[in-house]
């Protein structure tokens, strides 16, 4: 299935500009008006923390929000939400992003709270203010980690997945003790070394002409100066398999057992990234997928997920996961939902029908579409594409990529990468399974 | 050099668009054209929710909008026919509706709708399907409620309501458990299969012929019955007082102020969201700025009402950590105490004014977005300007108008507070907070 939205209108419609100072602009057209989608990636994520250092690129993320040399803190969330516009962040292993969309008439101002913050954020920057961020971290870090089943998952799967050291190994949210130990020397430090106009992609997705948003951003970032040295990312670079099969199994307060596998493939980008990333589809994505078939509606074995059982982890300067998830129903043991996982796996080196795999590729196409079909996740997409392809134009055509994968693609992807020896588990337990609510 | 702070111009004015309306058969099709928008939204409502349903049939409405998903052939077929279309199922039961619909790119809309249509009029509703559905639905109530926010806010309908609303929508474990396949058919047959309902289309419908998608949809269907309206029973037992769902080792407790609040069409939007906002509404709420921007005991704290046709509820809701749980509790209530006794700055009248006006092109920027508003709309038989006519109430809404409704609107002292968190740990802190008696339970015991 080819073709479902071959181009939202907008293909060759994208503006490209880059400023003196290295700031790299991308513009596109609103498929509604009367909007302006602002966002921001900066080439920084947790891959540049170093050991002892972890969670400070998404901690500084909140930083960013508090006030710079002419924005007080809370002025630059007050603004936006006084013209009713949406506005956020998030950090991830290899980016920065910011983002607000707002009526069109305030794109100036937008542009002017993130130049201001650019220039000038250590202006603002104090100790109250980093002590009162931490603690909310630290909470961020409770609500969605230590105080969830399961929350703690991720950091496992990351630390079985990538060897001791390495960039890839912690999380982002970062640990309470290296939360506790950022002092106020370092975040300012942190900001001249990775906040520069040279390591920013801006996109504006509005109806307004390019050239004229070029003009106004020239206005408010063109006198920034770039950085004076460019921060040295660390060495990712990793080969080969993980050196599995590689578990941790973990017994507490669960409600029921989960199965979570790892394998690395390819990095973001590549073309075993997207022969994975389908193979991932036929796997676990979506109620035609395999695992959804096989062990949620006829062997009844997993919880109904609605067809999400597996995708792959998108790294870009390393190699990517290929995650699969499930949990198990009541009177399955971990152990039994884990080996039917692992068959359905196994399967694949079997052979897959041309109808899966097309099925596959509507499902990666859909998500896609559906990502560019509004003003900010069009932004959103094409800062990525930028950010870290240089090439803007991928967020319409990425499509195009799965087209030409066949069936012995992926049979052979799945054969070489979905091995044991390339293999993490993470598996929780209940401590102790008769008191499970599901008996209720 | 840096520049000096912009000074915005005039906004643009703005007008929701007005949607195209055609009588199909038995229904409605309302139908807004964004030009450019190649992902369509599809939504099929019909006006019968949780709400209505009989004591011995809760959670019917729930597990029938889950078992739609199997599909004319059963066996969980309906998502990959549409998978093949690009096209993606929605369904959500609230307690006044029953939504369906897709998500589709606008040149498969045809064939999506057909799909759609079939799944929803001529469903096989095997029993087979519909017991594997409810027994996963009972299975994911207890996943779902071992999340520590989700468990405080499953408990808040108890706590504030007899009759349906006291059970969670979706039945809770134990109702759910009566519900049988038959009563799945029958609810089906007479609600859903048998009315007609209002179809809602949003997207670039230059090729679109939406007649021909009402009469797919609709074929011989009755138009649908207005929903039958009876005021819930208040819950007994002493207010205000504190519930503590005990979950040893919590590092965070979930913290929910909740009490009554009046039906949505006695409701003044303007005035009650406006002043929901200036507690809890906003990132620079008053609630958000003290709990979490000068305290840190949170990641975030919010308010809102939840409106329904026969009923209302207020809650404030947060997660914080657990030692700060008490503390937390009497600093929203001096938070409310202070808006009531004070009313509202006139830089907070400006923001309420602001965000709900000219920030509107925004809020209707996807077709999601539009489709959502068309959607509420057709529930609570609303005017086609109701956008705008809220958006000429936020303009006129005074401080006064503001404060009034604090006034009148936030009632602390007929409030259950209810904390999903370690009662060994909290109990005696939020005993000494002098709230109201504090009871603790074992939240397997609530839905029994």
């Amino acid at each position: 299935m080819h073709g479902l939205v071959t181009t939202n209108g907008a293909t060759g419609r994208v503006g490209q500009y880059t400023l003196e100072n290295g700031l790299r602009l991308v513009t596109a057209p609103a498929a509604t008006g009367q909007v302006a989608a602002v966002n921001l990636w900066y080439g920084v994520g947790s891959r540049y923390e170093v050991p002892g250092r972890t969670g400070f690129a998404h901690l500084f993320e909140h930083l960013m929000f508090q006030g710079s040399g002419n924005v007080k803190k809370g002025e630059h969330f007050d603004a936006v939400e006084r013209l009713g516009g949406d506005i956020n962040a998030s950090t991830s292993t290899d980016r920065t992003n910011y983002f607000e969309t707002v009526p069109e008439h305030a794109l100036d101002l937008a542009l002017w709270l993130e130049a201001d913050r650019l220039a000038t954020l250590r202006a603002g920057m104090t100790q109250e203010v980093l002590d009162n961020q931490r603690d909310v971290v630290k909470n961020e870090r409770r609500q969605r980690y230590d105080n969830v089943p399961y929350g703690t998952a991720f950091e496992r799967i990351l630390r079985l997945g990538y060897p001791e050291g390495h960039p890839y190994h912690h999380p982002t949210i970062g640990s309470m003790e290296d939360l506790d130990a950022a002092d106020l020397d370092y975040v300012l430090s942190f900001h001249e070394r990775h906040y520069g106009p040279d390591n920013l992609v801006l996109t504006v997705v509005s109806d307004l002409d390019p050239d004229d948003v070029h003009q106004r951003v020239a206005t408010y970032f063109g006198g920034i100066a770039a950085r004076e040295t460019v921060a040295e990312a660390p060495d990712s670079s990793l080969e080969g398999p993980i050196g599995g099969p590689a578990r941790d199994m973990v017994t507490e307060a669960v409600p029921a057992p989960a199965v979570f596998l790892g394998y690395r493939v390819g990095a973001y980008g590549e073309r075993e990234f997207d022969v994975m990333h389908l193979v991932s589809a036929v796997l676990g994505q979506g109620q035609g997928s395999r695992l959804y078939r096989r062990l949620v509606v006829e062997r009844g074995l997993a919880v109904d997920d609605g067809g999400a059982a597996a995708d792959v982890l998108p790294f870009r300067y390393t190699p990517s996961l290929m995650l699969v998830t499930m949990i198990a129903r009541d009177g399955v043991s971990g152990d039994e939902l884990e080996a039917a996982i692992l068959e359905e796996v196994a399967g694949l080196a079997d052979g897959v029908t041309e109808e899966e795999l097309d099925r596959a590729r509507a499902v990666l196409e859909r998500d896609h579409l559906q990502s560019l079909s509004n003003p900010s996740g069009l932004a959103d997409t094409i800062g990525s594409c930028t950010q870290l392809f240089g090439d803007p134009e991928l967020a319409y055509t990425w499509p195009q990529r799965w087209a030409d994968v066949t069936t012995d693609d992926i049979v052979a992807g799945a054969k070489r990468l979905l091995t044991e020896e390339n293999l993490l588990i993470v598996r929780f337990d209940p401590e102790d399974p008769d008191t499970q609510g599901g008996d209720a | 050099m840096l520049q000096s702070r912009p000074e915005l111009g005039p906004p643009q004015p703005y007008t929701f668009p007005r949607p195209r309306r055609l009588s199909v058969g038995g229904g409605t099709v309302v139908a807004i054209d964004v030009p450019g928008q190649q992902y369509a939204a599809i939504r099929l409502v019909q006006p019968v929710g949780g709400a209505n349903e009989p004591l011995d049939r809760m959670g019917v409405a729930t597990l029938t909008g889950e078992a739609l998903e199997d599909g004319v052939h059963g066996n969980s077929s309906l998502a990959p026919s549409l998978e093949q279309h690009g096209a993606e199922w929605v369904s959500r039961v609230t307690w006044d509706s029953f939504v369906t619909g897709v998500d589709a790119p606008v040149n498969r809309i045809t064939d999506a709708t057909a799909l759609f249509a079939e799944a929803v009029r001529t469903p096989a509703l095997r029993a087979e399907d519909v017991l594997r559905r409810r027994d996963q639905l009972i299975e994911r109530f207890w996943l779902d409620a071992s999340v520590a926010s989700t468990l405080a806010m499953r408990t808040i309908g108890g706590q504030l309501f007899t009759g349906r609303y006291a059970t969670p929508l979706s039945g809770g474990p134990v109702r759910l458990q009566d519900v049988t396949p038959e009563i799945v058919t029958d609810f089906h047959a007479r609600s859903v299969a048998g009315a007609a309902g209002t179809l809602v289309v949003v997207g670039d419908l230059a090729d679109v012929d939406l007649e021909e998608i009402g009469k797919t949809v609709f074929a011989d269907a009755a138009p649908a019955p207005a929903p039958e309206i009876t005021a819930p029973e208040p819950a007994t037992g002493e207010f205000p007082r504190i519930l503590v769902l005990d979950r040893p080792g919590s590092v965070q407790s979930a913290l929910i102020l909740a009490h009554h609040a009046p039906p949505r069409s006695e409701v003044d939007l303007p005035k009650a969201d406006g002043m929901s906002d200036v507690l809890g509404g906003m990132f620079t709420s008053r609630l958000n700025m003290e709990l979490r921007e000068r305290l840190g005991y949170t990641y975030g704290v919010g308010c809102r009402f939840d409106l329904r046709r026969d009923s209302g509820v207020f809650l404030v809701s947060t997660q914080v950590e657990a030692p700060t749980t008490a503390h937390s509790v009497t600093a929203i209530l001096g938070e409310i105490e202070k808006l009531q006794t004070d009313g509202v700055t006139d830089g907070e009248l400006a923001a309420v004014r602001e965000s709900n006006t000219v920030g509107l092109p925004v809020t209707y920027s996807t077709a999601r977005g539009l489709a959502n508003a068309l959607v509420e709309m057709v529930v609570y038989d609303l005017p086609e300007d109701h956008v705008d006519r809220l958006r000429a109430g936020f303009e006129r809404v005074t401080a006064e108008d503001l404060a009034d409704a604090a006034r009148n609107l936030l009632r602390p002292r007929e409030s259950v507070v209810i904390v999903a968190g370690d009662a060994a740990q909290l109990e005696e802190p939020l005993r000494e907070t002098g709230f109201g008696p504090v009871l603790v339970r074992d939240p397997e015991s609530l839905w029994t």
